[in-house]
């Protein structure tokens, strides 16, 4: 098994690496909502002091960490499988004895972070330079608390994918569900703002719901802005929705796989 | 006259075309609705932390944003669908067909494709602008929504110059298919006035990809904040932008050779 995760590796990362030139336009794409974000909120906050508690220096470490949690717990899953359902290619990948999602796929998901998290550590810098942030609140215990659950919403969030990209074997209209996706994900994971200056009942939902797990969570555990038992109560969350996600995964896929080879393509 | 005639036999074409995928524009409008209702709720989340934004109060916004979905609008229903042609036919030669009709060629590449079910959103972008305006209210002088109109116009023809010249670059280095995906990229940073960004980021947006230009400007000339000699500026880039950019296109089209040669 060992073995075959290191073929795909070596497969994708030569695949991955062949659209570089791609990646300056995905990460600037990818950049420049965020750095929005983090002007119009250090604008807001330099005019009065501070937004209800939240410094200057607060919102530009929140939008610096999440330019790195956003690119750990992100993935591309609809845009590589998804025509492959569509237009049949994915027969090929059915007959090998490995999933094509939980293995192939996932690899080159992996594959393709590797490459914009190196991508990213260059642009990370000059904007520490430009924004100047002091991350004296940060300490070692919180940053290793963090990878975990980091991992485990990458994990969330691709296997929820992936049951998006499976409802292809239904229909055509996938890329829009995924968008109303994506919505959910802006509402309820604090890419737009820290949860807690969002109206109280969208925290209140946010709490019991998978996103805040790829933004807000981690963010806020780096940053030591976290008591003990409200790390606890993340961490369970997490373990749930990992859970939930992977048998939800299961019967989309299941399921719809069957379709596939029903209609014979 | 000729090029109305064109225009309207463009629209019915690609009315027919949209009328394939009825399900499809029910679902667009939809998620379309989605998106107009987020943007919205995150107004009214800055606003409930703040009274203004960069001195630009919640009217003012809503207008800049209904001028930031007509340049998006612009984006979508046009740029993307001919870009796309466009790179195609430079590919596998079929530019030649297009060069061929005794028509301008830019004209012709430019209106060739639309996204038909998107002029809801134009309705709705002036629905917002309009609305914007009342909420902010107070000074707006008829000469101040003129001056708002031009500059908008002016403001669009500028960014539209500059798809031009992007796409003519695909004359000289045939594996620019990138080409557009910079303008789109920092389309967002349109959403918000640009005073309220840092210096380096304002440049950009104002000099290198005038996003700002189409749609901090016009909202400036709306709250009366331009002196006549910036108005007058303004309209000049926008007119010189235009010339430059056909100049760039027919240099460019010299260059063209087909796809077999």
């Amino acid at each position: 098994m060992f073995l075959i995760f290191q073929r795909l590796w070596q497969v994708n990362w030569a695949e991955q690496w062949q659209y570089r030139a791609n990646l300056i336009m995905y990460l600037l794409y990818w950049l420049v909502s965020p750095i929005i974000y983090l002007a119009v909120w250090t604008s807001i906050a330099s005019s009065k002091g501070d937004v209800n508690g939240f410094t200057v220096n607060d919102f530009v470490t929140y939008y610096m960490v999440l330019l790195i949690a956003d690119q750990i717990t992100s993935n591309i899953v609809i845009f590589t499988m998804g025509y492959k359902i569509q237009d049949g290619t994915l027969s090929g990948e059915l007959i090998r004895p490995i999933h094509p999602m939980l293995t192939n796929a996932l690899v080159n998901n992996i594959a393709f972070k590797a490459l914009t998290i190196t991508g990213l550590i260059p642009v990370w810098i000059v904007l520490f330079f430009l924004f100047k942030p002091d991350f004296s609140t940060v300490t070692l215990t919180g940053i290793l608390l963090s990878i975990p659950v980091m991992i485990c919403a990458f994990f969330i969030n691709y296997l929820i994918s992936a049951s998006i990209t499976s409802i292809a074997f239904w229909t055509t209209r996938v890329y829009s569900i995924n968008e109303f996706y994506w919505a959910l994900i802006l509402l309820f994971s604090g890419q737009f703002v820290p949860l807690s200056l969002m109206p109280k009942v969208i925290q209140e939902i946010a709490q019991y719901l998978p996103f805040q797990l790829l933004m807000y969570f981690p963010i806020q555990v780096i940053l030591g802005n976290l008591s003990r038992p409200q790390i606890i109560q993340g961490y369970v969350m997490a373990g749930i929705w990992l859970l939930l996600a992977l048998a939800l995964f299961n019967w989309v896929w299941r399921n719809g796989v069957r379709r596939f080879s029903a209609v014979g393509a | 006259m000729h090029t109305l005639k064109l225009l309207s036999a463009f629209f019915k074409v690609n009315v027919q075309m949209a009328l394939a995928y009825r399900a499809d524009t029910v679902v667009n409008i939809l998620l379309n609705l989605m998106w107009l209702g987020w943007e919205l709720l995150s107004l009214n989340i800055i606003f409930s932390n703040t009274t203004s934004l960069g001195g630009w109060g919640i009217g003012e916004l809503i207008a800049l944003l209904g001028v930031f979905r007509l340049v998006n609008t612009m984006m979508i229903a046009l740029i993307w669908p001919n870009t796309e042609k466009f790179n195609q036919s430079i590919r596998d030669g079929s530019m030649d067909y297009t060069i061929l009709q005794p028509a301008n060629s830019m004209f012709l590449v430019t209106f060739s494709r639309m996204t038909i079910w998107r002029i809801w959103d134009l309705v709705l972008a002036i629905v917002l602008i309009v609305v914007g305006i009342n909420i902010s209210g107070d000074t707006t002088t008829s000469l101040n929504i003129l001056t708002f109109i031009l500059l908008t116009v002016s403001g669009a023809i500028i960014i539209y110059s500059l798809w031009i010249v992007l796409i003519s670059l695909t004359f000289w280095f045939t594996k620019f298919d990138n080409n557009v995906t910079i303008l789109q990229a920092l389309l967002d940073a349109g959403r918000y006035p640009a005073t309220v960004y840092p210096v380096w980021l304002r440049i950009i947006v104002t000099f290198v990809i005038p996003i700002a230009v189409a749609t901090t400007v016009p909202l400036q000339a709306l709250r009366g904040d331009l002196d006549a000699v910036r108005i007058l500026m303004f309209i000049a880039i926008g007119i010189a932008s235009f010339l430059v950019a056909s100049r760039v296109w027919k240099a460019g089209l010299k260059r063209y050779s087909g796809a077999s040669s």
